[in-house]
């Protein structure tokens, strides 16, 4: 990979971006638009869009009363302006050693680097804060959100190395204490546990109402298990070792895979997270934008 | 089976690989990492069963294939005989010169020359040719120019030992000229023999030209040990009216061993008459005397045989005695003086071999009915015979009889009978003044002089001639002698089958001072044989002597001749040039017969032993033959002449045995591949 002057300047790929610079992100946001300008704050408040009139109650600032509308109905209308906010997006990516696999090209976890770091570079576009927060079986680093962070969170996501085994329930408890404040979570993990506990685990991030968007990042290695010679496979994280004979394991391990997969599509999608399993083999742009078109889809339809 | 490059077999290590595919786990070998195996670790996985051996078939073909493989690296080649075909490529002619002389017959030696011979037959190529040539005195090819090799060996197993002397001459020079005539580039002999040093006198003219190789294989034995009769002699003696002959046998140790006590024994007739014992030192000769015996008639057979060793072919010598006949001899003298042919007469009296029977009269009295069945009649010094004696005598001369002619003061002889007398008789030459005369010149290829011929066999140089007939011979008279100053002293004239021969001096004391010399007695009987025709009887003859039997019998009747070993051969009197001729090739007694002659009649016999030289075993350096033949250093000629060893490369690039241990080893690699896909396609496991 090319190196840039700049630490965390190999995250921004130009072509990444202007493919995602082309989405409009502003469709991402429904209730509480969280980035000024672009996404429609939740709230309504001081700005120069107009959302919608609603009847005069007492207590309403005489200063919002739409005079026109009084003069035309003689009824007391207040104005209502969509109003541009700051947000929060905070990068959870798990660094446990199973992230480090990479059958060819790039690992895990540089691939979900690159995720967050393209979404934290958007963030940064639209004046939001960024943060960051690296986890194993326990927070490495923690980035608070700030729009001053950006070069922070690129320079700790470059820094981040898999070196301990992973699990989500410890990190993600002491993570939904850290946010007091609603904002975008993008968690990016290979989630090698039970469906059910990893959505126990993520459960305590959406309590105080933050958006969280899921990546599950999978190697194709680990998708359609395309090994051929008997080995001693070794478990990144426990570092067992057990002989496989692909040929006869492959069918089996691509059928429980993807159950996994589809077991955790289908739970995210009840409790209204956005889960996106993305391959390693894939275009990163291509994941952002099948993802982000997925998230618009969604807004049009609310 | 040797190995080229056997550092190679090391490979066979490889062995172990296919046992260890079947036995470790493989995977083991290779670590995979892998994000989680939460999902691996579900599945049931019996990886116990591959530490058993379930397809022992394919385990076989892998070791095998494997073990080829390897051993194809290896090289591998039969080892050949050292006697193998040359290494230089080509076709070869090969002349197998195998001895088949008497000598052969010793111990062992002819099973193993005849093995040697089929050694050679079989180590040929597919394209050598050889020529099988037995060899004894002569030579003679057996088998032409063949590559069929069980002809070969059948000409090999059929050739038996014969009765012949070892002549390596005429064996060599017939190897010589068929190699010279073979259009292949390699050209060898192999000579197989016992190498006897008589059958190589060194001086044979035989030399191969360059390209022709000899090899010698010796048969001959260290240490031998033969005992040989190589003659007998007969002592005559007549008693009642009977011969009786005592024979005496020679005996000849050629081992190097003292022989003790051996048993002698003669036989009569096939009767066993007597044995007697001898003790032979080594290297040397004995004999041994037997009692006499009673000669009955003609063709009686006799023989000697003496103890019992490795070679019993010269154990025995064969012999056919018969009465012996004297010699009836007619002096004629002139009648004039006493004892004119007293020296004469005494001289012929002396003698049994042959014995003389004379009588002497003079040429007044003598009547043509003297002349009746006379072998020779001698004029000594006197006319010719008057009256009709002298048309007797020419009719006795032309049937065969011979004439001596004694010339003296009283010869004279007349115009008309010259014919009779070889030259013409002149003056009496007299060299009483001055310096005798003596025999000047004698020749020695004639009858009657050849027995003088080796040096010390008799001083004719001392009789003093003092008084001698000049003699006129005519161009076709044969002249035999001459005096110092040239003058003829002998001349020989044949007339119709008998022969006269002119003495120009006298034979007493008369003229000449020969009569009292050493040399006259046997001068007086080689000349009186001569006009006699007189051949000894003999005894026996040697093998390879070749008799003319026509000439012997005087006829030339049909013939059936015996050979010892019995087979029957017919002589027809009459052909084309060599009827009568036998060649004496077997050892033993032949018979010679005429159709319809009555069985009770003894047939003639003919007693034919073995070339005493033939008992000589002693051996010659092979090397020493081939160095003379070829014309090298004997050690280089030895290199060039053996068969050269083929090089183990060669061996192997001849063999070539790794491309089939390499094909077949891949083949079953690929037979292997096919079973063991057929086998994982079947099975969950491999």
């Amino acid at each position: 990979m090319e190196q840039h002057v700049i630490p965390g300047a190999r995250f921004v790929d130009p072509k990444v971006l202007a493919r995602i610079g082309n989405l409009e992100l502003l469709a991402r946001t429904v209730v509480e638009g969280f980035i000024n300008g672009m996404h429609r704050a939740p709230y309504f408040g001081a700005s120069i869009d107009f959302a919608e009139h609603r009847g005069y109650v007492a207590g309403d600032d005489i200063r919002r009363v739409d005079w026109r509308l009084y003069a035309r109905t003689d009824r007391y209308y207040v104005k209502q302006y969509e109003a541009d906010t700051n947000t929060n997006l905070s990068v959870l990516l798990d660094i446990s050693r199973s992230m480090k696999f990479a059958s060819k090209g790039i690992a895990k976890l540089d691939y979900g680097c690159f995720i967050g770091a393209c979404l934290a570079y958007l963030a940064q576009r639209q004046r939001d804060r960024v943060g960051a927060i690296t986890f194993d079986n326990d927070i490495v680093t923690h980035i608070p959100p700030s729009a001053k962070h950006f070069n922070v969170v690129l320079h700790t996501l470059d820094r981040a190395r898999p070196e301990r085994p992973g699990n989500l329930t410890v990190p993600l408890n002491k993570m939904a204490e850290h946010f007091k404040r609603r904002g975008i979570l993008v968690l990016i993990s290979d989630f090698y546990e039970e469906p059910e506990a990893i959505l126990e685990a993520i459960k305590p991030l959406r309590f105080i109402g933050n958006d969280l968007i899921v990546f599950h990042v999978l190697d194709p290695a680990e998708i359609d298990f395309g090994y051929e010679d008997a080995s001693s496979f070794e478990d990144l994280e426990s570092g067992e070792q057990i002989p496989v004979v692909p040929e006869s394991l492959a069918a089996e391990y691509r059928s429980m895979i993807r159950a996994h997969i589809d077991s955790l599509t289908t739970k995210f999608s009840e409790h209204r997270i956005d889960y996106t399993m993305v391959n390693t083999a894939e275009p990163l742009d291509k994941a952002l934008f099948s993802y982000l078109s997925s998230r618009e889809r969604l807004m049009r339809v609310r | 089976m040797a190995f080229l490059t056997p550092l190679f077999l090391l490979g066979l290590g490889a062995l172990a690989i296919p046992v260890l595919i079947h036995l470790i786990q493989r995977e083991r070998k290779r670590v995979v990492e892998f994000p989680s195996l939460m999902f691996v670790r579900r599945i049931p996985y019996q990886s116990v069963r591959r530490r058993r051996i379930r397809h022992w078939f394919l385990l076989l073909l892998r070791a095998t294939a494997i073990a080829l493989i390897v051993a194809a690296f290896a090289r591998p080649f039969l080892q050949q005989r050292a006697t193998a075909s040359a290494v230089t490529g080509g076709a070869r002619d090969i002349v197998i010169l195998l001895d088949q002389s008497a000598s052969m017959g010793y111990a062992d030696h002819w099973a193993k020359a005849r093995d040697a011979a089929r050694g050679v037959v079989r180590d040929m190529g597919a394209n050598d040719r050889a020529t099988l040539v037995l060899f004894a005195k002569n030579a003679e090819e057996n088998m032409r120019a063949t590559s069929d090799r069980g002809r070969l060996e059948g000409a090999v197993n059929a050739a038996k030992v014969g009765s012949g002397a070892t002549r390596y001459g005429p064996a060599l020079k017939l190897a010589e000229s068929i190699l010279s005539r073979s259009p292949l580039k390699r050209r060898e002999t192999v000579l197989i023999s016992d190498f006897q040093k008589v059958g190589w006198t060194g001086s044979e003219e035989v030399h191969f030209s360059e390209g022709m190789t000899i090899s010698t294989v010796s048969v001959a034995s260290p240490t031998t040990s033969n005992l040989a009769v190589p003659s007998v002699t007969f002592g005559r003696a007549a008693f009642s009216g009977q011969e009786r002959i005592a024979v005496t046998a020679g005996l000849s140790n050629k081992g190097d061993q003292l022989l003790k006590d051996v048993p002698v024994t003669l036989t009569i007739d096939g009767h066993e008459m007597q044995t007697e014992r001898a003790t032979v030192a080594p290297h040397a000769s004995s004999s041994v005397t037997f009692k006499e015996f009673t000669l009955a008639g003609p063709n009686v057979r006799g023989m000697v045989r003496a103890g019992s060793d490795p070679l019993p072919a010269d154990n025995a010598f064969h012999f056919v005695l018969a009465p012996s006949d004297p010699v009836s001899l007619a002096i004629v003298d002139g009648g004039d003086r006493a004892a004119a042919s007293l020296f004469l007469s005494k001289a012929l009296a002396i003698g049994t071999t042959p014995s003389f029977h004379v009588d002497v009269s003079s040429s007044a009295r003598v009547s043509p009915t003297a002349f009746d069945k006379r072998a020779a009649i001698i004029l000594n010094d006197t006319m010719f015979p008057p009256a009709g004696g002298g048309n007797v005598l020419k009719r006795f001369v032309e049937r065969g009889g011979g004439l001596l002619i004694v010339a003296g003061d009283r010869t004279s002889w007349p115009q008309g009978e010259a014919a009779l007398l070889p030259g013409t008789l002149g003056a009496v030459v007299d060299r009483t003044s001055g310096r005798s005369g003596s025999l000047g010149y004698l020749d020695y290829s004639h009858p009657v002089f050849e027995v003088f011929k080796a040096p010390r066999s008799g001083d004719f140089s001392a009789a003093h001639v003092f008084r001698y007939r000049a003699l006129q011979p005519a161009p076709t008279d044969r002249i035999i002698a001459r005096f110092d100053d040239g003058a003829v002293a002998a001349a020989e004239r044949k007339v119709g089958q008998g022969r006269v021969i002119v003495w120009t001096t006298t034979l007493d004391d008369s003229w000449t001072d020969i009569g009292v010399k050493p040399i006259f007695l046997p001068l007086v009987h080689q000349l009186v044989r001569y006009v006699a025709h007189y051949e000894p009887a003999t005894s026996w003859f040697t093998v390879g002597q070749v008799l003319d039997l026509a000439a012997r019998a005087k006829d030339h009747a049909d013939r059936i001749v015996v050979t010892p070993s019995g087979e029957r051969i017919s002589q027809p009197g009459a052909g084309e040039g060599n009827e009568g001729l036998l060649e004496l090739s077997e050892q033993g007694v032949y018979e010679v017969r005429k159709p319809g002659a009555p069985t009770s009649a003894r047939p003639e016999s003919l007693a034919v032993n073995l070339d005493p030289q033939e008992s000589d075993l002693s051996a010659l350096d092979p090397a020493e033959l081939v160095a003379a033949v070829t014309g090298h250093a004997t050690p280089t000629a030895e290199q060039a002449a053996a068969p050269q060893e083929m090089t183990r490369e060669e061996a192997e690039r001849r063999q070539s045995l790794w491309w089939y241990l390499l094909m077949v080893g891949l083949m079953l690699l690929a037979i292997e591949t096919v079973i063991s896909n057929q086998l994982s396609r079947k099975e969950k496991f491999l």
